[in-house]
């Protein structure tokens, strides 16, 4: 069931996308989109790992990429600033399990300090996931300034001629 | 242009300023944005950022511009000033010593940034406040004024935020392959861990300390995920990551990007303390309820 499975991480993605960002205190009208770009960028990387067997890392980097190309789109519908509507859409592609399993890893790790197979086995854990949780960040953000700098005119007058 | 009226530009400059870089916008937006106040008043603005203070020298457009700004005349009277700023708030301006400006006056302040809350919708609109100032010429007063009902506007309700916040966790949840028990879980932990979190900020606890018990809550109470049978190990993974600072974390890397290093790295430096401090809370509730998994 492809098509069940896709459009389940659609539907889950939006709604993390816009509770997330409501934390964030967006406005109102922003909600929509948001959740529209919450729904893409995770669906693409969920699509890419997946059924393309990219890494999560390169994944991430695509989705942050298209979801800020069409945050230029949204944003010169809505009057908003890209930020507004792309930093939401990535809170929920920050790879929150890898993080846990470091502090996990990182717990286990301090227990267990007189046994050298298990601290070379829990160091090892600590760099996977440690390594994969700051790359894809940093791959997320990376990907969705580029625009900014591409499109730099249109990004920076979003906000202009508003009513 | 008299001094009076520079002092009262760089009086609003300041305040916008300090009210985008508390709200989370990212540095090199911050600059843009109050160079077009400027603009539009009519003066130089350039400014230094800090986590915590910006540096601002506000320059009278027709006289000697931005090249002043260098002149080690005026380095000094920053340094003057920060002491100043210290005494007594309000003499926060100083006039340059008149060989070094002799034409332009100028205004030059250090400020410190207040903490406040994350808000997209006071970037969206102070943004387009600033668009508004050099496209229909916005007198001060006008600015003052909408500047005061952007401010007024109020956040969006509480039980909403924290409603819309269980669910995206639950959410999260079952995208990380959680069932439905442990999504009923997190929302819970969500919940409390949250609204927790706000009543503790309220009450002005450190914010490190109101995350580490905020988290500390959420991960306890999703650990009674592990009486039922359920992905109890996902549903404590996922309960805590609402408190994941986001927000400074996108904000750090853009700005480093950006080319704003330093204060790119704060950001992302106190980002990484939050992490912890979520770090150790989530490790207490481990080592507490989940012992036989460690």
């Amino acid at each position: 069931m492809i098509a069940g499975d896709i459009l389940t991480d659609i539907f889950f993605a939006s709604i993390a996308g816009m509770g997330f960002g409501a934390i964030s205190n967006p406005p109102r009208k922003a909600f929509l989109y948001i959740a529209i770009l919450a729904a893409v960028g995770h669906s693409m990387r969920f699509c890419l790992m997946n059924y393309a067997h990219i890494d999560i890392a390169t994944a991430s980097f695509c989705a942050a990429l298209s979801i800020s190309l069409l945050s230029i789109w949204f944003g010169s519908i809505t009057h908003c600033p890209m930020t507004v509507l792309y930093i939401p859409a990535l809170l929920p592609m920050i790879p929150g399990m890898y993080a846990y399993h470091t502090v996990l890893a990182l717990v286990k790790f301090l227990q267990s300090l007189q046994e050298p197979a298990l601290v070379a086995k829990y160091m090892q854990e600590i760099f996977l996931n440690g390594i994969v949780t700051i790359s894809v960040v940093f791959l997320l953000t990376v990907g969705a300034t580029i625009p900014n700098f591409i499109f730099y005119k249109k990004a920076y007058s979003m906000t202009r001629h508003r009513k | 242009m008299s001094e009076e009226e520079l002092h009262k530009i760089a009086g609003f400059i300041e305040t916008y300023a300090v009210c985008l870089l508390g709200s989370g916008v990212h540095t090199s937006r911050v600059n843009r944005n109050s160079q077009r106040i400027a603009e539009s008043q009519g003066v130089n603005m350039s400014m230094m950022t800090f986590q915590r203070t910006v540096v601002m020298t506000v320059v009278e457009a027709a006289g000697t511009p931005v090249a002043t700004d260098q002149s080690t005349p005026t380095k000094a009277t920053i340094t003057q000033n920060a002491t100043a700023k210290a005494i007594s708030p309000t003499q926060s301006t100083t006039r340059t010593t008149a060989e070094a400006n002799a034409t332009a006056s100028t205004d030059t302040r250090v400020i410190n940034i207040p903490t406040s809350s994350v808000s997209f919708a006071l970037n969206s609109d102070l943004s387009a406040l600033s668009w508004r100032a050099i496209d229909r010429h916005l007198s001060l007063d006008e600015l003052w004024e909408e500047y005061n009902r952007i401010i007024a506007k109020p956040r969006i309700n509480n039980w909403q935020v924290l409603t819309l916040a269980g669910l995206a966790n639950a959410s999260f949840c079952k995208l990380f392959g959680g069932d439905w028990i442990s999504m009923i879980i997190v929302f819970i932990a969500t919940v409390s861990g949250l609204f927790i979190k706000q009543e503790l900020q309220k009450k002005e606890v450190n914010h490190l300390i109101a995350t580490l018990i905020s988290a500390f809550i959420a991960a306890s109470l999703a650990a009674f995920a592990c009486y039922f049978d359920t992905t109890a190990e996902i549903a404590m993974a996922t309960s805590i990551l609402f408190l994941i600072p986001g927000v400074p974390l996108i904000n750090g890397i853009i700005d480093v990007v950006e080319g704003y290093t330093l204060i790119g790295f704060s950001r992302l430096v106190q980002a990484f303390l939050l992490i912890i401090f979520i770090a150790v809370g989530l490790s207490a509730a481990l080592l507490l309820f989940k012992h036989s998994l460690l």
